[in-house]
């Protein structure tokens, strides 16, 4: 074990481990890339979808049920089921990362909604606001700690999971671990999981501080 | 993309087995994160200062790809189900330790109280007060748990596990799109039933909720 | 001759046997090779064969099976384990008994420096190179071999006809392989030491699975790791590169399996079978699992019943 680690650093700080097409540099970037997009794409579905659902009350049994079904699905069957239908290309990663954010997304943008006080939705009516400015300037900054946690929730996952990836021919930290994993060579496999392990704790740190800059923001 | 339906009425023998080690994985894993939280969680919620430790390590455990976990665990238990046991039991973690944890925040301090004016012991009243308050939230991490280990035991198939996994990895080799589709469906549906059956189980659980109702 | 000369005499037996029988093992042995098995070895418990992470090894893994069963040995398939790197400490580890091998990749695995390619040498050098507590029973007609592959188009655009022609496109060529293959001697680590060859870029993708035939076809690689027993080289007029300074050895599919299972029931079940399965006959089992999408334990079945294997 101790022996172990003792070549993870050396694995993580040789120069020539940083550099080049299979380099850590490039396959960072590349799972960051991986991981950035589907989030993004999730949150283009899920966002809308949890606001408008929370806010008209409407379809809230059947998104959420869908949503613990997205929850089940296997990430492995999809991306293979999508790579037989699609050939060699990033459409099963994509879509296998998009289908394990927006359930996170949906759900927790739903709680936060439901969880605002019907009292201040009616009071914020009665001063004549519409419908989309309840929406926007009421339950949403209301929502948005619930929202951010569904948000950070989805981004590990999609992060952890995007390993996936060099199952499929593609690269980002995966391959270390894909690649470890057929020539047993376990330091390149701990290498992957300690890198994926502090993109996702990083990228988590920064939306953290994120949310905490739009809240001091609202509260100013 | 068809389905080739006759596959599938030759394999029922097939299915049947790899469902059911799909489930055997998924539960135990449920088992023994239950059996390490719990403990865990009683230590997390009345000492302090352990809590984001133990809380922090768990989420920190949730950010490492659940194959590396499988493969780093090979020189310790090789090729086996216990591999893939400990892998998933890792990931039930960090859900169920939170949530006993908050399960066992939300029980009322006066009710505590009330029980400690009565003369109950600390380790009756954890047991007969203030577990069985805070059940529904535990059995909300339960639920959660189980499906995700569901979901989640498929990754196994790289360590030649996986239960209904096996079936992608095999439809993936031979351009075969049936096992993979009955697999994903299986998986889904073991999914639901045993989502379903813990309400069930719940229900039967905490009989003093249904009163209210 | 007293009890200790006796028993010396008797262990000295056993100890020479896996020699000669390994010089003389082969295609026509039919006894199943003697070995250090007689003592403590029995399948009585069973055996648990395990597969590597193909067709083609689950096929022999099932046909191992067959050939078993009939036999009256217990087995259990385990299939689609993973890569030899896995398989292999799995084996040593006691997690499966009997591994579906092949001669050459099992010996550079072993001594990637190995210069042997002879058959009958190959058997001795596997015995000398494998750990305690393993070891290789005489191996089959079938052969199946590692193979470097390139498109028509690619083998005129680049004037590719061997693994030596290569070099002259140093820096320029991907290769496509099993990410094994990147650290192999029957791999990238071999096409440099034996015949100075560079690619541009390796890409990890399967052993002869969808991912490097598709990755070849499509034109994402331009040299693709394939076996010579799979069908759809010759479908997509694929060019095998010769390998005219023999840097992959001779590949005849050989048990590999642990002293504490070889009997002599399974040996002779094992060289019965290994006497009888053809290149082409196994070609054959690998096509109707790939194409016609049959259960590598169904043609496995099939091939041993039909060949009076089992009744």
């Amino acid at each position: 074990m101790f022996e172990l680690f003792k070549n993870l650093g050396k694995w993580l700080t040789s120069g020539a481990q940083w550099a080049g097409s299979d380099g850590i540099a490039h396959r960072l970037t590349e799972h960051l890339q991986y991981s950035l997009i589907a989030t993004l794409v999730a949150a283009a579905i899920g966002l809308p979808l949890g606001l408008l659902i929370g806010h008209t009350g409407r379809g809230a049994f059947l998104a959420i049920n869908l949503a613990s079904f997205g929850r089940a699905l296997p990430t492995v069957g999809l991306v293979v089921l999508v790579f037989l239908a699609s050939g060699l290309s990033m459409w099963p990663v994509y879509i296998a990362l998009v289908a394990l954010a927006v359930p996170s997304i949906v759900t927790n943008t739903y709680a936060g909604m439901t969880a605002v006080d019907p009292d201040i939705k009616d009071a914020a009516r009665g001063q004549g606001m519409r419908g989309h400015q309840v929406l926007f300037q009421v339950e949403l900054p209301l929502a948005l700690p619930l929202i951010m946690t569904g948000l950070r929730l989805a981004l590990i996952q999609v992060v952890a999971t995007a390993t996936i990836a060099a199952y499929v021919s593609f690269g980002g930290l995966g391959r270390y671990v894909f690649d470890g994993l057929a020539q047993r060579d376990l330091v390149q496999v701990l290498g992957g999981a300690v890198l994926v392990a502090v993109v996702a704790i990083v990228l988590d740190l920064g939306l953290a501080t994120l949310q905490r800059f739009l809240f001091r923001h609202r509260t100013a | 993309m068809t389905i080739d339906w006759s596959w599938i009425g030759d394999h029922t023998d097939d299915l049947t087995s790899l469902t059911v080690s799909h489930l055997q994985a998924a539960l135990s894993a449920v088992f023994f994160g239950l059996l390490i939280s719990l403990p865990l969680a009683v230590v997390a919620h009345r000492v302090r200062p352990l809590r984001g430790f133990l809380l922090g390590l768990s989420n920190v455990l949730f950010t490492i790809p659940s194959i590396a976990i499988f493969v780093l665990l090979l020189p310790i238990s090789g090729l086996t189900r216990t591999t893939t046991v400990i892998g998933l039991t890792v990931y039930t973690l960090v859900v169920l330790l939170r949530n006993t944890v908050e399960g066992l925040d939300s029980v009322p301090t006066k009710t505590k109280e009330a029980a400690k004016a009565m003369g109950t012991r600390p380790l009756r009243t954890l047991l007969t007060v203030e577990l069985p308050l805070a059940l529904p939230v535990i059995m909300a991490g339960v639920r959660i748990a189980t499906v995700m280990s569901i979901s989640l035991v498929s990754v196994a198939t790289y360590i030649g596990d996986g239960g209904l996994g096996q079936l992608f990895t095999d439809g993936f080799q031979r351009d075969f799109p049936t096992p993979v589709i009955v697999g994903v469906v299986l998986t889904l549906l073991l999914a639901v039933v045993a989502d379903a059956l813990l309400v069930g189980l719940q229900y039967v659980l905490t009989p003093w909720k249904r009163r209210r109702a | 001759m007293n009890r200790r000369t006796l028993l010396g005499a008797l262990a000295g037996t056993a100890v020479a046997v896996p020699v000669l029988s390994a010089c003389s093992s082969g295609v026509t042995s039919l006894d199943g090779g003697g070995s250090a098995g007689g003592g403590n070895a029995s399948s009585k418990n069973g055996v648990t064969i395990g597969t590597a992470n193909f067709t083609e090894n689950q096929v022999l893994g099932y046909l191992y099976a067959a050939a078993l069963e009939a036999a009256g040995v217990k087995t259990k398939v385990r299939p689609n384990l993973g890569t030899r790197e896995i398989v292999f400490p799995a084996l040593k580890s006691g997690d499966i008994d009997l591994l579906p091998e092949y001669q050459g990749a099992l010996l550079t695995y072993l001594e990637p420096k190995s210069k042997v390619s002879e058959e009958g040498a190959m058997q001795n050098a596997l015995t000398l190179a494998l750990p305690a507590g393993l070891q290789v029973l005489p191996y089959g007609t079938a052969e199946d071999s590692d193979t470097f592959a390139v498109t028509r188009e690619t083998a005129r655009k680049y004037g590719l006809t061997s693994l030596a022609d290569l070099k002259k496109q140093n820096g320029r060529l991907t290769i496509g392989a099993a990410a094994e293959v990147k650290t192999r001697q029957v791999g990238v680590v071999g096409l440099k030491d034996v015949y100075g060859v560079e690619f541009k870029e390796f890409k990890s993708l399967d052993s002869d699975g969808p991912l490097v035939k598709g990755a070849l076809k499509k034109g994402d690689v331009d040299v693709a790791n394939l076996f010579t027993t799979d069908t759809d080289i010759k479908a997509n007029d694929w060019v095998v590169l010769t390998d005219p300074l023999n840097l992959i050895p001779s590949q005849h599919i050989v048990p590999l399996i642990a002293d504490r299972v070889a009997d002599p029931t399974v040996r002779k079940a094992l060289a019965r079978l290994g006497n009888l399965l053809t290149t082409a006959q196994l070609t054959e089992l690998n096509r109707q699992v790939d194409k016609d999408k049959k259960d590598p334990e169904d043609v496995a079945n099939a091939y041993a019943k039909q060949h009076g294997l089992t009744k």
